[in-house]
């Protein structure tokens, strides 16, 4: 660079080529003016082409960037001591700083000390702290800067897909002339745009394509770099297991499926801190114990944590059914006086002591109620524990017994324990019934507490209480059944008189219908003349009473007519009274006027 | 410039996931913009050497010509060491990170070192003059802040 730099200087130093114009010396012979003419053409020419070379150079370094040799990868290895210290690589243009001697980039002490000191090439050495600057002659020697750039390094197109290693003094000359991946202007001239070198014989690339891939829109001079470089659904090796993957899945790849990646052992929630690359996981884990118990111990703490739930709700419901059966057992002892009361402070200390223990002693006072048979289980507990001491039970008892008398709720429903009528719940074999019989029942348990001392417990007496109420019921509805069977009897019994008589009366009136008949039929036969005379007078004599002829007949039919009402009555008397009568009473009484209307 | 930075950050780390120096270790250097470092202490009393303290760095496009943001970092097993020259909020007050001291010759191993040994030639168990105010009034980044290195000594 620096050669063509100085040639290109010195080709321009010369004086123009317009020096045509100049005076010719004159006099001389026209073959020395022939070569005077051909050497300026030669010399024109030349310029044109430095000039040409010049501008297509300044192009270049426009479209390429001049190389950063710090940025370089170097292929190979290098002696530590050519390092800089600033930019750690091999360094680039080495300069030595006055004074101490030390060796930096030129770049890199440039870089340092415009940053800090804005006044020139001077500061203090980073490495020594003295004031230092650079001298007329900074660069080290020509044989430092040989080795230097000796060293082999990979095209910084590399990643592009130029695949040379050149001497690092070469880069910018391999980029400028020879590199394909580096870009150089578009062979259509009224294009403008540029387009890598290798692509050059191409024609003009700059028309719209679109990946094949991800359906991306751009120049089809730039879709190579976007297949290698840009495009999600480019293949990239992994740089831990170098396997191709999808740029787009590398992520992925790297969390689940890399081999190469260091994944913590299953077991390490259990203090393994074994860390294996996931291809070796497995044979860790074969022999890791952690890892086994793994699986097991989460499968029973699941367990624990569920019976725990388990356990916390039935530990709710025990609490639930103590407080009610404490509940309970104060308005029970509230009703009892003297020796129960003795009881109920007994109680008190119940809910202090643990719940198992507490459960244990209730049990065991019901079952020893059970067998001494006798109401005072509480003190002769009491005295079971403390078997030397009945004058203390005896002192308490007497202590507490006015006050008792006095206030009984108050005393045995302390201010911890909700009070006996508030709702709480129950234990299922106590139904809420029986509170209210045993409140309508606590007036006799007051008044005569003698009455209940043949039952062992409380709830004992109330049972009983229950059971003799129960008889009671029975035995109302037994003679409540007896007593509708009676009745009924005698009812069936009045009908069937009843019946026997109508039927007799009925009876009667058919006789005296007949004689009736009779006497009609012979006193119309004694006056035929005047027969319908006759019968307008037995109609007469029926409604005035009176008639000399009939009066026989008009009394038969007077005792006809009463006697028929009488009928009447009676069959009205019988269909109330029994259903048995009812069927016949309307034919009989259809009966009877019928024959009264052919009577009349 | 940038290529220059990012290299040169490359290759500490490739160096630093190598070998460090005891009571020095890597947390994470996620990308080359911030790491975090642990360091303890080794022989000082005042700083037990189970106790480990969190650095963050944090560097700049022109690292290292630039010095990058050393700071302590608090945490729930990190505290801030104490220190005259530690404020509170995990700044440091030394001259190494400043402008005025730092060198582009140094690195995070170094800066590192010079940590670990500030602390270790440490006697006060106390925190810098007025640093309750500092801490309630600085909104400036560390590197901004022109501390006055009263004391040399430290
Ligand atoms: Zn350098
Ligand atoms: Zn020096
Ligand atoms: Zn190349
Ligand atoms: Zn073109
Ligand atoms: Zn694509
Ligand atoms: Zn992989
Ligand atoms: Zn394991």
């Amino acid at each position: 660079m620096s050669d063509s730099n100085s040639t290109g200087h010195s080709s321009l130093s010369p004086p123009p080529p317009g020096s045509r114009r100049s005076p010719s010396p004159g006099g001389t012979s026209v073959s020395t003016q022939i070569a005077l003419r051909n050497m300026r053409r030669l010399e024109a020419r030349r310029n044109m082409e430095e000039n040409h070379y010049l501008t297509q150079k300044a192009r270049n370094c426009n479209l390429n960037p001049p190389v950063d040799l710090r940025a370089l990868d170097y292929v190979s290895k290098y002696d530590d001591n050519l390092v800089c210290p600033i930019c750690r690589c091999p360094l680039v243009d080495p300069v030595l700083l006055m004074d101490c001697d030390h060796c930096f980039c030129r770049e890199c002490i440039r870089q340092t000390w415009t940053t800090y000191s804005p006044l020139g090439p001077k500061g203090d050495c980073p490495t020594c702290r003295m004031p230092a600057k650079l001298g007329p002659r900074a660069s080290t020697s020509k044989i430092l800067v040989n080795i230097l750039d000796d060293l082999v390094v990979k095209c910084p197109k590399s990643e592009n897909g130029c695949k040379s290693e050149i001497k690092r003094g070469e880069v910018q000359d391999h980029i400028t002339i020879y590199c394909g991946y580096a870009m150089v202007e578009c062979k259509d001239s009224g294009c403008g745009q540029s387009v890598r070198r290798k692509d050059y014989d191409l024609g003009c690339l700059h028309y719209n394509v679109s990946c094949e891939s991800c359906q991306q829109n751009m120049p089809k001079a730039e879709l190579e770099t976007h297949w290698q470089l840009q495009c999600p659904d480019r293949q990239v090796k992994c740089d831990l297991c170098s396997s191709l993957i999808y740029y787009r899945d590398r992520e992925e790849h790297r969390k689940e499926a890399c081999p190469a990646v260091n994944v913590p052992c299953p077991g390490a929630p259990l203090g393994c801190t074994n860390k294996s690359r996931r291809a070796h996981l497995d044979i860790h884990v074969k022999g890791c114990v952690l890892a086994k118990l793994g699986p097991v111990l989460d499968a029973q703490k699941q367990r624990m944590d569920e019976q725990e739930s388990a356990h916390k709700l039935i530990n709710r419901k025990l609490e639930i059914l103590e407080t009610g059966f404490t509940a309970m057992q104060d308005i029970l002892s509230a009703n009892r006086s003297g020796p129960p009361d003795n009881g109920s402070t007994e109680t008190l200390i119940v809910p202090s002591r643990s719940r198992a223990e507490s459960t244990a002693t209730d049990s065991t006072r019901i079952a020893s109620a059970d067998d001494y048979d006798f109401p005072v289980p509480p003190s002769n507990r009491g005295s079971a524990i403390e078997p030397e001491s009945p004058p203390t039970t005896n002192t308490t008892r007497s202590s507490t017994t006015p006050r008792t008398t006095a206030t009984p709720r108050s005393l045995t429903s302390p201010p911890l324990r909700p009070a006996p009528q508030a709702p709480f719940p129950r234990p299922t074999d106590l139904p809420p019934p029986t509170t209210t019989d045993f409140d309508l029942a606590s007036p006799f348990s007051t008044t005569a507490p003698g009455a209940d001392g043949p039952y062992s417990s409380p709830l004992h007496h109330l049972l009983s209480m229950h059971e003799s109420l129960r008889d009671e019921m029975a035995r109302v509805s037994a003679a409540l059944t007896e007593l509708d069977g009676r009745h009924s009897m005698q009812i069936l019994n009045e009908n069937l008189r009843t019946r026997d008589e109508i039927a007799y009366l009925g009876g009667q009136v058919a006789g005296m219908g007949r004689q009736v008949h009779w006497l009609t039929s012979a006193q119309l036969q004694r006056q035929t003349p005047g027969g319908s005379a006759a019968a307008r007078e037995v109609g007469t004599g029926a409604s005035a009473g009176g008639g000399g002829a009939g009066g026989s007949v008009e009394g038969a039919v007077n005792a006809m007519s009463t006697a028929a009402t009488a009928l009447r009555g009676a069959a009205r008397v019988v269909n109330v009274g029994g259903g048995q009568g009812s069927p016949t009473s309307p034919g009989m009484r259809r009966g009877v006027s019928e024959e009264g209307r052919t009577k009349l | 410039m940038a290529g220059m930075s990012s290299k040169r950050l490359q290759k500490e780390l490739v160096k630093i996931q190598g070998t460090l120096p005891p009571g020095i270790s890597l947390v994470s250097a996620p990308d080359l913009k911030e790491w975090q470092m642990d360091i303890s202490v080794l022989d000082n009393p005042l700083y037990p050497p189970a106790d480990k303290y969190r650095l963050r760095f944090t560097f700049s496009p022109s690292y290292p010509i630039e010095a990058p943001e050393v700071v302590f970092l608090a945490a729930p097993d990190r505290n801030i060491p104490m220190h005259p020259h530690i404020y509170s909020n995990g700044i440091i007050c030394l001259d190494l990170l400043d402008s005025q001291g730092w060198s582009p010759v140094h690195n995070v191993e170094s800066v590192c070192i010079s940590i670990q040994s500030m602390l270790a030639s440490n006697t006060k168990a106390e925190r810098p003059p007025g640093d309750k105010e500092f801490v309630r009034s600085n909104r400036q980044r560390p590197r901004d802040i022109n501390f006055l290195y009263h004391d040399p000594t430290v």
